[in-house]
This record gives C-alpha cells, structure tokens and sequence, in this order.
C-alpha cells in the first residue's frame, strides 16, 4: 500500500468535496476487506483513501413507506443479524451470512461488496433476485439506478469510487404471498467463496397455486451477476406443478454458462447451479404456503 | 508521506502514537507498541491469527487500516489476562490440550472472548461458528470447543476448570504444557516477534521462470537505492553454494540457472522492509527459458532436459523378497492398478521467519527450525566459517510437519548478518512460503497384487515414482522408507518393490508427515478392497488373514518379534465403527 493520505470525513459533503478536490486520485473505502489486498499488491493504487467509516448515516437499517433502505457501509453481520432483514429479505441475510467469516463480516460492508463487482459476490446475487435501486451521490447530485445496471464486467463497476458515493439500497417491502431464498454451495462452511450461488424472488397469487411472478439471480455464470431472465419467462404464470419444474430446469440449463475454474469444472457448476435453484424455489414456494403438485 | 495522529484505546490504556497513513493494524500493535501477541499467519485475513477485538467485535487486524481504528477501543490477547491472573479461557485452553504450537491460539482466544462476552451458554455449533474464521493446523477443532465451553462453565460459576498438576508424577498423569502459559498470554516469542536495535529487514528476489539459464545480474541500481545495505547474490556465498540434507543440489543464491519457479537469485538488506521491496524491483535479470519438465513420467524420457548434471534420476531403490513370478502363478486372482498422489502444502499458520545477529565474530541465528545441528552445519558449510562460531536457536515454532526442517531463511540471514555486521531480519510472505517451501511428495505407483481364493496375498509387484521437484530435500529418504512401507502392515511372501526418486522443474518436496508411507496406504488399501471383492470375502477378513503378526518378514527381511499391533488395530477399529 502507497497512499499517503487517509481521511475519515464526518459528513458526507465533506467525503464528496475530497472526492472532487482530488480529481481521480482519491478514492472511497468502505470496509477494505478487498481493497486493502489490492493496494498491496498494487492492484490498484491511490495516492488518498477517503474512509466513509465515521457515517454513521450510512450504516442504518429501516423500513419507510413500503421501502426497505440499507446503509451503503452497513456490515454484513449487522445485515444478517437484522430482524427486519432475516423476516423480510432472508435471501439477503443469508447471504450477508455466507460471506468469509466473523472477522471479514464485522468489516465488510454491502456498499464495498457491489462495488467490488465480483460475479459471485453473495450479496449482489440477493440484491439482483431483490431488483434493488441503488441510491448514488456524485458531483451533480443524486441519482437512483437499479442493480442490474452496477455491473459493467468482473471487477468492473458502474459505480466510480473516486468520483461517486454508493449511499444506499432500497428494496420494496415484500407484500402478500412472496418470499425469498439463498443457496450455496462452497468447499467449505467458512471462508470460501462460492463454487454457485442462486438468490430466489416470488410471488403466487391468491390461491397459492401459480407463480405470478419471479426473479432468478446465480453467480458465477458469468462476468457480471446473471438473471436467469428465460427461466423466470418461463416461470410466470404457470401453475405450481413438478413437469413445469422439471421443464424451468432445462430452460435454465440453456441458458446458463458457467467457466471452467479452479472451484469447479463448466459442468459441475451447471449442475449445481440446476439442484440449488430447485432447493431454492421450493423453499421459497414453502414459505408462501405453496407446493410443487404432481 | 504525511504522519497521521492515532489516537485508540488499547487494552484499556487511551494512547496517542504518529503513523504512516498506510499501516494496517496488526503492524501498528507490533512494530509500534510491541504487542507482538497478534500473529500474521497470512497477511490476507483469511488464517485469523491477526484476530482482536474492535469495540468488541473480533475483526481481522492484518487486512485494517489502523485508521479505521481511529477513536475505538482494541483488546489484543496482551489484554486478556496475565500469567498471574489468567481468563478462564486461557486456563481451559492449557487444561484442555487447546494449545500445540500456539501461533493460532491469540487470535483463536480473541474469538472466542468475543463469543462469550455476548453468550454464555454457547453450544458446539455456536463455538464452531464463532471460531470458523480462525485456522488452526496442529490441534483440530476438537480440543478448542472442549476449552470454549469448560471456560463458559467456570464464568457462568457452574464447574471450575481442573488445572493440569505440575509435580514429580508425570507418568500416566495430565502435566502442564512447559510453555503453555506464554503461549495463551501472547508473551512466546516466535521468530517474527523477535527484534534487535538497529536491526535490518531482507527480502528475496526469487525466479519467475521453472527452468532458465541466467544470463546477467545487475544489481547496480539496488545498491544505489538509498536505504539499502546489502545486495547479495551467488557470487557473494563464501562457501559451498549448495545446500540439502542429502545431496547439497539447492543453491543458497542460483548461479547459472534456476531449476524452480521460486528459485532464490538474490538477496536484500535494508532499513526497512518498504525499501527491500522496493531494491527487489531494481534488480535486473536476464533469463533464457529452458524447457521444463513436470512429470516423472516426462523426466526420465530418454531425451528429457537434464535439470542437474547428472540426470534427472536420483536413486533406484530395489526390494526383493521370494519368488515373484512363483507367487504370481500361485495367485487366484490378480489386481493390477495405478495411483496418483497430489503435492501437499504443510500451510503451518506461521510463516518462515528468522533473525540472523553477528556478535563479535559469532553469527547468532533465531528461526524456526525442526533441526538447528543441521541448520547450523549447513550455515558453516555455506559461509565457509568456523562452526564453533556459529549458534543456531530455535525460536518457538508455529507448527512445522516436516516443513521446518530444511534450510529456508537460516543460510540467508547468517550470510547477511555477515556480510552487513548487524541483525537481519527475513519473514517470508504467506505466498512466498507457499511457493519456497517443501512438499509431501507427488506419487504415481503402479500396483500388482496377487491373492490366493482363501484371502491369503502371494505376491506384489510395486513400482513407486516420487517427484522431488528441482532439489532432493528428503527425496531419497522417503522413496527409501516407501519401499518398505509399500505393502503397509501386511506380510506378503513373493514381493519385488522399486521405487524411484526423480527430478522435476516443480516446487521442491521433502519431508511431510509419515514420509511417503500415507501416499502408499492409499494404493495397498484400495487394491485390498478389490481382491476382497473378486474373491468374496469382508475387506476386513482379507486384512486379519494377511496382518502382520509375531514372527512375521517384512519386504526387507526384518523379522517382526515384538510390538505387532496391527491386528489390535484392526479390531478395535471394527469394533468402534459398529460394522459387522
């Protein structure tokens, strides 16, 4: 690491200002759990670090107007340990749970999670199946962009960090006979990343009988967080029966295409990416009340 | 570079300390106020051995910026209790059998405070998570939870914890670990926490290439760099430029070639570890890349690089028992088979690390070490220097399996101490440990074994391929005991048994746990498997008949008269499995 300059602004203003007066060369840290080990490998490299840490606004949880917000530097452990997270968005607290171990969930943050862009980061698989709206401070002011437009491409953010402030999530409050779900598989329980990832959305209608709704995310299927868009096509409308399953599961089988690497082979992810999207979907179906049928 | 003020409590005392912008915490608590209790195992938060507490919570001191820590109170393992007055966890971490090498165990306690200080009745699971950031690679997980929850028992004033005696009766009674209690209060010093006044930090330059010649050093600019005292390369190794507990094939500094990617080629001394860094990347290096090879099969080819002189070959061990083809015709039925083996890390949570001091005319080595005779003869050797003037102490070891054998910063630090007159400190990186250091052995084995249709084995036919990567280490020592290890505990009357040792352009292996015998058990087992299947009888049946037992030969002839438990073994193995 080579910077010479760390502020810890007390407003956000004043996080904004240092951001401008520094025309590039300044840049946000959230929790630095990946940043730290990319300055040191002179991955990336800047000459000041702007600490969003003292912001306490940026750290809170709460529910407003049919809204879920999220802080940008709330930590993974406060957001799996939310009651009003693991009532209302379990897929998030889930996956805010899985991620590396006490010590990276207790500096880790969601807002540093995006922005690190990774396809498989557990977060952005929650927030996608969630369609969160990003709220994000720059220059001209605020403007709000929906999750599926952050990721430009592994390691590749919408979102500038020496230029723009992540602020915060916004999720809308689940309403009747929705529910959400995460599953994982990963070599081991504790700091590993995932081999595949899937975040369920969904929505029946009345009679708990067809699906009148739902959104698929997986990681890593592909450079940025994927929507598995054709199987949730696929999904809308149908009835709660095991041949529309079976049939959804080929339709994702299609459209999915994992990489060869190191955590597992093109067709080890697949998959599993098939067997964690039916355990998913079923969980979430239970939830509600529903039942596949035969 | 701008000094920033931080202002944090730590262990209960608010202090106030000037720091470059850029340091992480764990540096901070180290360097600066010398709470060398908090480890770095991995520099990368993923070992936990950096674990302390921010306002509570157990976070990853290695991957902080001390920064963040503006304002906030830290307990480090310094703060949890003295050796007068120690926290139930630590008295249950001795109690327990919790603490082996100790390096994990600041950071393993550190979590396991921030458990407790929020729930007291802890289950199992719930201690398992709290501790899953934290690595441990001597003790497993077992004795750890054991500690967790008799510590909870005594602070809930249930259940005192039982102290280990510390008296005359040592035998058949729990003793007290001699170095336990520094090792739960953060005060063993390993060879990282060891520092001397105006002491110099050394990194090395090591070869990106597996095979190369190298054409031209030009250290000119290093040297130029201010800061820097010492750039060492072949040239400057007084002594014999050669080092292994076999044959001395492993440069201290690569000469005219480097053999494996990681090969050292140069050495640096500095006033601080930024500059040795920095001096690293002024050197200039000139290769030509050679064709490599990475597997034994490609290395004993006819027309394969010769990686040393003498060829790629190092030993043929042969065993000969009995008739082979007599067995083989008495033989029912035949498995043949081939099995392959992967390299293993050891991945001891403490890197190599070690200081070396010259002192009127004495070289003082502290380092890690599983052998300073060794170590210390090899720094006689290389610095061609008196023996008699060389010391070589081992520092409390963070865990080793055989890793901590060979030669690792031990020559390079005597040598630097020699050459710059003043203590040389040099800690590898976790990468750089997991690139430089030895490995178990890569096996490929090709089995034959014959058994007659009673279960009774009659002949087996092993041949044994070992890649001992660019330098012997313990190569030929472990081809050696695998050949008599290769039908494990069974007697078998008709054997023929090579084994071969074999150069390779991959990382270098050496000794591991067991040596060579785990890779063999994987093959001897399975075949057993086999032939029990082929010939119908319960796996556990074809071992009783073949078992070793009193008055039985082994391949090398060795009659075995006492102490045979393998049948035992089995036995109570079947027992406590529950399986018929």
């Amino acid at each position: 690491m080579n910077h010479e300059n760390y502020h810890l602004p007390s407003t956000i203003t004043e996080a904004i200002n240092l951001l401008i007066e520094n025309k590039g060369n300044a840049r946000l840290i959230a929790g630095g759990t990946d940043l730290v080990l990319q300055l040191r490998e002179h991955k990336i490299n800047a000459k000041t670090l702007v600490d969003l840490g003292a912001l306490s606004g940026l750290k809170s949880i709460a529910e407003k107007n049919g809204w879920i917000t999220i802080g940008s530097m709330t930590t993974h452990q406060k957001i799996a340990a939310s009651e009003l997270i693991r009532k209302k968005t379990r897929v998030l607290a889930e996956a805010a749970q899985s991620i590396g171990s006490p010590q990276i969930r207790n500096v880790g943050t969601i807002g540093g999670n995006i922005v690190n862009a990774q396809p498989a980061a557990d977060t952005s698989i929650a927030l996608m199946a969630l369609d969160a709206r990003a709220c994000v401070l720059n220059s001209k002011g605020e403007v709000t962009k929906p999750i599926t437009e952050l990721f430009l491409g592994a390691g590749k953010s919408a979102i500038d960090p020496t230029a723009e402030i992540l602020k915060s999530f916004d999720i809308k409050s689940p309403g009747a006979h929705e529910a959400t779900a995460f599953m994982r598989l990963a070599k081991r329980k504790a700091l590993a990343l995932p081999i595949v990832n899937v975040g369920v959305w969904i929505k029946l209608d009345e009679t708990l009988s067809r699906i009148e709704d739902i959104r698929i995310a997986l990681g890593p299927m592909a450079p940025v967080p994927f929507r598995a868009t054709n199987t949730e096509a696929f999904l809308k409308g149908v009835l709660l029966q095991q041949k529309n399953l079976v049939q959804a599961l080929s339709v994702l089988e299609k459209e999915i295409q994992p990489r060869d690497s190191l955590r597992g082979s093109a067709f080890y992810k697949k998959a599993m990416a098939k067997i964690l999207f039916k355990r998913a979907i079923q969980n979430a179906v239970k939830d509600i009340g529903g039942e596949f049928n035969e | 570079m701008n000094k920033t003020l931080l202002q944090i409590n730590v262990n209960g005392k608010q202090q106030q300390i000037e720091i470059d912008p850029h340091m992480t915490l764990v540096d901070v608590l180290r360097e600066k106020m010398g709470l060398t209790g908090t480890k770095k195992g991995c520099h990368s938060g993923e070992c936990g051995a950096c674990t302390v507490l921010l306002d509570g919570e157990p976070v990853a001191s290695c991957i902080l910026p001390a920064l963040k820590a503006q304002g906030k109170q830290i307990i480090t393992v310094e703060g949890l209790g003295t050796a007068q007055e120690l926290h139930p966890l630590q008295k249950a971490f001795l109690a327990y059998g919790a603490v082996q090498c100790g390096f994990c165990t600041p950071g393993v306690l550190m979590s396991a405070k921030a458990l407790l200080d929020k729930n007291l009745n802890p289950t199992p699971e719930e201690i398992k998570m709290a501790i899953s950031g934290n690595l441990c690679r001597c003790t497993g997980y077992k004795k750890i939870i054991d500690a967790v929850m008799a510590a909870a028992a005594e602070l809930r004033k249930e259940k005192l914890i039982t102290m280990p005696s510390v008296g005359e009766q040592v035998v058949g009674s729990s003793v007290a670990r001699v170095d336990g209690i520094p090792k739960v209060t953060g005060q063993a010093k390993f060879a990282d926490d060891i520092s001397f006044p105006n002491m110099l930090y050394a990194k090395v330059l090591r070869s990106k290439y597996a095979h190369a010649l190298i054409k031209n050093i030009n250290t000119n600019q290093a040297k130029a760099l201010a800061g820097v005292v010492a750039v060492l390369t072949a040239e400057d190794v007084p002594g014999r430029n050669g080092y292994g507990i076999h044959i001395k094939d492993q440069p201290v500094l690569a000469k005219d070639k480097v053999r494996n990617y990681g090969d050292a080629v140069a050495v640096v001394a500095a006033e601080t570890l930024e500059i040795a860094e920095q001096a690293l990347q002024l050197i200039e290096l000139e290769y030509e890349p050679l064709p490599g090879v990475f597997t034994v099969e490609d290395a004993l080819k006819p027309d394969a690089p010769p990686i040393h002189s003498n060829g790629n070959l190092i030993l043929h061990r042969k065993i000969r028992k009995g008739d082979i083809e007599k067995g083989f015709q008495e033989a029912d039925v035949i498995i043949e088979d081939t099995f392959k083996t992967p390299m293993v890390e050891h991945a001891y949570i403490e890197p190599e690390a070690g200081i070396g001091v010259y002192d009127a005319g004495k070289i003082i080595v502290y380092a890690i070490s599983q052998g300073v005779h060794y170590h210390r003869s090899e720094i006689a050797a290389s610095l061609n220097y008196p023996v008699n003037k060389i010391r070589v102490v081992q520092t409390t070891t963070g865990g080793g399996f055989g890793g901590k054998i060979d030669n690792s910063v031990h020559i390079l630090v005597a040598l630097l101490a020699l050459k710059t007159g003043r203590a040389v400190k040099l800690t590898y990186t976790r990468s750089e440990s997991m690139i430089a250091s030895t490995k178990r052995h890569p096996f490929t084995m090709r089995y034959k074994i014959g058994a007659r249709k009673d279960g009774k084995l009659v002949a087996a036919e092993v041949e044994i391929y070992g890649d001992t990567g660019a330098y012997n280490s313990y190569g030929t020592a472990v081809l050696t005991r695998v050949a008599t290890c290769a039908l494990g505990p069974y007697e078998v009357p008709n054997a023929k048994i090579d084994t071969y040792t074999v150069y390779t352009n991959n990382p270098v292996s050496g000794a591991m746990r067991a040596f060579g015998a785990p890779q063999a058990a994987i093959a001897h087992e399975a075949i057993l498997d086999e032939l029990a299947k082929k010939i119908n009888i319960s796996p556990i049946e074809i071992r009783r008949i073949n078992a070793f037992r009193k008055g039985s030969f082994t391949p090398t002839g060795q009659i075995l008269n006492d102490g045979v438990g393998i049948l035992e073994t089995i036995d109570r193995a079947v027992e406590k499995s529950g399986m018929q």
